[in-house]
């Protein structure tokens, strides 16, 4: 393992850390303004999460330990999630670091103990969230992989970051198989983030809660972690969004300007695919969560012509 | 002296089937576990020979008996045999562990030592199909192997269920040994030895192929042929069910990858056919899985699909090996060994665990079950353990083999032939929908059966099973780490590249993750606990009642699959009047259509039931009648040479 190597795992960690909760704010900004509404600072998630790290922590008296690991095991699998997704700086990857089958198994693994968590306190939310959520994860999984498949396919290598230097080689705009492949990638996004049509971040009413129902039992620095470590899984989504179709400025070599500069630009791409994400979902309504299959398999569609067409081209 | 390890290995295991049969008329624990105490010492050898030759990579071979020219019997261990060998010890020593405990709280007094006695004979006869130098003594041991486990599946012979479900195991084990029997035939009819030696290309080695696949996939429990699973495991003890799930079907498996490899040259065709029954039985097999509410027919259908996962793997093998891409072909083929590996490993601790929660609560079935993390805290880990592992959660191992499997599907791209790309990537859909599913049933079953509150009076009493039954799960548990965790550095141990992410890398750094935040939390966040009741929407205490049921968690997913999941309604009614006016009484019966059974198994049993009414006409019993056909048949042969001369 080179220097190189761990500094990028504290600069994209850091990095990561530092603008998550930006992204969660921007988002909410825009659908408040599409309200009509001015809206909370775009700081406001900084200030929750210092908040909620003063607040005591109150357990369930029938939750076992899988409610008390769940948060570090959470945060620790999408971290080590988001070390595959390089925000601002590319290394040579090391010991398969990067491979995005791994990705999407460290992602399954947070889903796994929340969804766990969720019935730990034996709350009829808690169990209708983490059933609904592991049935939503089931049936976007083959899009999901299919997509991946279809990313390995344009670049014959199974591993992010090499994906991501022959994109930055490539240069902005991508080809325009990558923008179809993006848009699939959006969707995949939206459902793995819980937003709409999917599930609405916003509320706690039964009807729409998902992700919510999971986290409603967990509380002070526990929650924070929960809620942190579901802005690091957007933006991490987000960057692969990014550094795959606009790559331009993403840094391959480790100086401090390339980094200043790529990390200024990736802020800036952040904050403008954040924008979509809002307006795309206040232009949507939530869905009946049984009509959501139809909408998996329109993506599923999508995506396996986009391997046709490939394959035939 | 590799040789007498083996030899003496063997003789133990005779010695574990002798002793409880001798002692079989008294009641003594010291008999069982001196039987089981054979069956630890004879696998722990066992290993031990198997990790030789797995490490030097020499070749063991050994002929007992010849009594023809033609027919020998003999043994042959290469890295292959070995590789199962290694299964089959790991195994055997952990559920002989856990069943030295276990035993001394079953019913049936002596009949316990004969359980022993028969364990073994069951062990010694997989054992040697796995040596078997030829197909003959590979077929007695198969014939041997079947018997004993159907001896062991009837153990609790009383109960309606058991006898029914022995039944039906024991039909489609005989069916599983005429298809390889009839198989072996017509490679005899080909090559004219009973060698696993090449049989070339020609008509009869396809349906020697086509009749040892059908063979190996009853026994594997392969979609169609998988109904006897899930009624044989729940009526059979918990640790033979282990060992039926984690050893028995990989013997299947060993049987099919050893054909393919020294005896058949596969065509493209053949692959595709594996590669489908592989893709079905894994998505059908976890579809049904969510569906089950018995723990233990639940595991069940999860072998269906892991069996599936591994027969994906070997049907890629064949694949890559005609499209002459022998890279490939041999990261599928290790995946599908590795999956074989895995399986066994967190299956048995799976089944050994559910043995331990049945034995605990008296009930298998899981909405009876609830809050057993409290009172069952190291079974609960230990369960857990297995669960990480079969969703394929990384880093433990179910995710190190899954991965091979992926890897090989993602570089399909390299294949030339467009329409096959595109078959082998909505494989890969499926296969990916298989193993999210898996992770939402162990999801539900760990939540059902170990959180929340107890559900019923038995649960709610449950106590901590004893030391042994822990400890041999807790083997199992750790090699389902070490195998997850060591993944990539086991492969280069053996001397094979493969590549696949260092899972150790990935362990230490969400530990590395892990502890940072805690350390973070722990110096700034403030450290103040309470404990208190669960929100209830302001209803004063928490019910049983109130929690999401194992019904409830799959609710969504029964719906989304609702086109799988036939249902039955029965509805039907008596009147007083004639009119049909006034409802006397009545019963509505909404149930999960038996698919297989209903349009495959019984239209195959009636049939075969007509036929064998017409026949049993001939049979009269009276010796006249018997004479009559002797002195018809014996006319009619003197008329037939008469002709041909």
């Amino acid at each position: 393992m080179s220097l190189s190597f761990i500094l990028y795992l504290i600069i994209n960690t850091c990095a990561v850390l530092a603008i998550a909760p930006l992204f969660v704010s921007i988002i909410k900004k825009v659908k408040a303004w599409t309200q009509g509404r001015r809206g909370p600072s775009v700081f406001q998630t900084y200030f929750n999460l210092a908040k909620l790290l003063k607040k005591e922590v109150i357990y369930s008296s029938h939750s076992s330990w899988i409610m008390r690991v769940t948060p570090l095991v959470n945060i620790a699998a999408i971290l080590v999630a988001a070390l595959f997704v390089p925000l601002v700086f590319v290394p040579e990857p090391v010991g398969g670091i990067g491979n995005i089958i791994l990705l999407l198994y460290l992602l399954a693994l947070a889903k796994f103990f929340m969804a766990l968590a969720g019935l730990d306190a034996g709350s009829s939310f808690g169990g209708m969230g983490s059933s609904r959520e592991m049935s939503i994860s089931a049936i976007i999984e083959p899009t999901t992989i299919i997509v991946f498949a279809a990313l390995v396919f344009v670049f014959r290598t199974l591993n992010v970051f090499e994906m991501f230097i022959a994109s930055a080689a490539t240069g902005t705009p991508a080809t325009p198989t990558l923008i179809l492949l993006a848009i699939s990638l959006f969707i995949i996004l939206i459902v793995e983030t819980s937003r709409i049509p999917v599930d609405n971040p916003e509320t706690h009413l039964e009807l729409t809660m998902i992700h919510e129902g999971m986290v409603l039992e967990q509380s002070g620095s526990n929650l924070a972690l929960m809620e942190l470590s579901s802005a690091v899984k957007l933006t991490l989504l987000m960057a692969l969004i990014i550094n795959l179709i606009v790559p331009f400025g993403l840094a391959t070599t480790l100086t401090l300007g390339t980094i200043v500069v790529a990390a200024v630009l990736f802020a800036l791409k952040g904050t403008i695919l954040a924008g979509i994400i809002g307006l795309f979902e206040s232009s949507m309504s939530k869905m009946r969560f049984f009509r959501l299959p139809s909408l998996f398999a329109m993506a599923f569609f999508f995506s396996t012509l986009i391997i046709i067409i490939e394959v035939f081209a | 002296m590799i040789v007498e390890l083996f030899i003496l290995s063997i003789l133990v295991f005779v010695l574990g089937i002798l002793v409880p049969l001798v002692t079989a008329a008294r009641d003594q624990r010291v008999f069982r576990t001196a039987a089981l105490g054979c069956t630890i010492i004879g696998s722990v050898m066992l290993g031990v020979f198997s990790l030789i030759i797995l490490l030097t990579g020499q070749v063991f071979s050994w002929t007992v008996f010849q009594p023809f020219a033609a027919f020998s019997l003999s043994f042959s261990v290469d890295r292959l045999a070995a590789f199962f060998l290694l299964l089959i010890a790991a195994v055997s020593g952990c559920v002989a562990l856990y069943a030295t405990e276990y035993i001394e709280h079953l019913d049936g007094g002596s009949r316990r030592n004969l359980l022993c006695g028969c364990t073994n004979l069951f062990i010694l006869s997989m054992l040697l199909v796995v040596v078997s130098a030829n197909t003959v003594s590979f077929l007695f041991f198969w014939e041997l192997m079947a018997g004993s486990s159907f001896l062991l599946v009837m153990y609790e012979y009383t109960g309606p269920d058991t006898k029914k479900a022995g039944i039906f195991y024991f039909v489609m084990t005989q069916f599983s040994t005429l298809f390889v029997m009839l198989g072996i035939v017509l490679l005899y009819g080909q090559t004219g030895s009973f060698s696993l030696a090449p049989a070339g290309i020609s008509f009869l080695s396809t349906a020697a192929f086509l009749a040892l696949l059908t063979g190996f996939s009853i026994k594997a429990g392969i979609i169609p042929f998988h109904k006897w699973l899930p009624y044989a495991h729940p009526a059979s003890p918990s640790p033979i069910s282990a060992l039926m799930s984690a050893v028995m079907l990989k013997i299947a498996v060993y049987g099919l990858i050893r054909f393919l490899l020294d005896v058949f040259s596969p065509e493209l065709w053949w692959g595709i056919v594996i590669l489908f029954l592989g893709t079905a039985s894994a998505v059908l097999g976890i579809i049904y899985a969510l569906k089950e509410y018995d723990i233990k027919a639940m595991l069940a259908y999860s072998s269906i699909e892991n069996v599936g996962i591994i027969f994906t793997g070997i049907g890629l093998y064949v694949i890559f090996t005609s499209y002459h891409m022998p890279g490939l072909a041999s990261i599928s083929l290790l995946g599908a060994l590795f999956h074989s590996l895995n399986h066994a490993m967190f299956k048995s601790l799976l089944f050994l665990t559910a043995g331990s929660v049945v034995h605990a609560t008296h009930t298998r079935d899981i909405e009876q079950m609830g809050g057993l993390v409290h009172r069952m805290p190291y079974t609960s880990a230990l369960f857990f353990t297995g669960a990480l592992a079969i969703a394929a959660l990384p880093p433990l191992n179910g995710f190190a083999s899954e991965i091979l499997i992926f890897i090989s599907f993602f570089s399909s791209v390299a294949v030339a032939d467009p329409l096959f790309k595109v078959l082998l990537f909505i494989c890969l859909a499926l296969f990916a929908l298989t193993s999210a599913l898996s992770a939402a049933c162990f999801v539900k079953a760990f939540g059902s059966v170990f959180l929340a509150l107890p559900r019923s009076k038995e649960s709610g009493e449950a106590r901590e099973v004893p030391f042994r039954m822990l400890l041999g799960p807790a083997i199992l548990a750790a090699a389902c780490i070490i195998l997850g965790v060591f993944a990539a550095q086991i492969f280069v141990l053996v001397g094979l590249s493969v590549p696949m992410p260092d899972m150790f890398l990935v362990g230490l750094l969400l530990l590395a993750m892990a502890v940072l935040a805690y350390a973070f939390l722990f110096f700034t966040a403030s450290r103040d606990v309470r404990v208190a009741g669960t929100w209830g929407c302001g209803t004063p205490s928490q019910q049983p009642a109130m929690e999401y049921s194992g019904h409830g968690f799959s609710e969504p997913i029964d719906i989304i699959f609702s086109t799988v999941y036939r249902t039955k309604m029965k509805n039907e009614r008596k009147f007083f009047d004639r009119k049909n006016c006034i409802f006397a009484e009545g019963t509505a019966d909404i149930s999960l259509m038996k698919i297989f059974e209903e349009y495959l198994y019984l239209p195959i049993a009636r049939v075969s039931y007509q036929t064998a009414t017409v026949v049993s006409r001939f049979q009269s019993g009276c010796l006249d009648t018997y004479l009559l056909y002797v002195f018809c048949t014996v006319i009619a042969i003197i008329i037939y040479l008469g002709w041909l001369a």
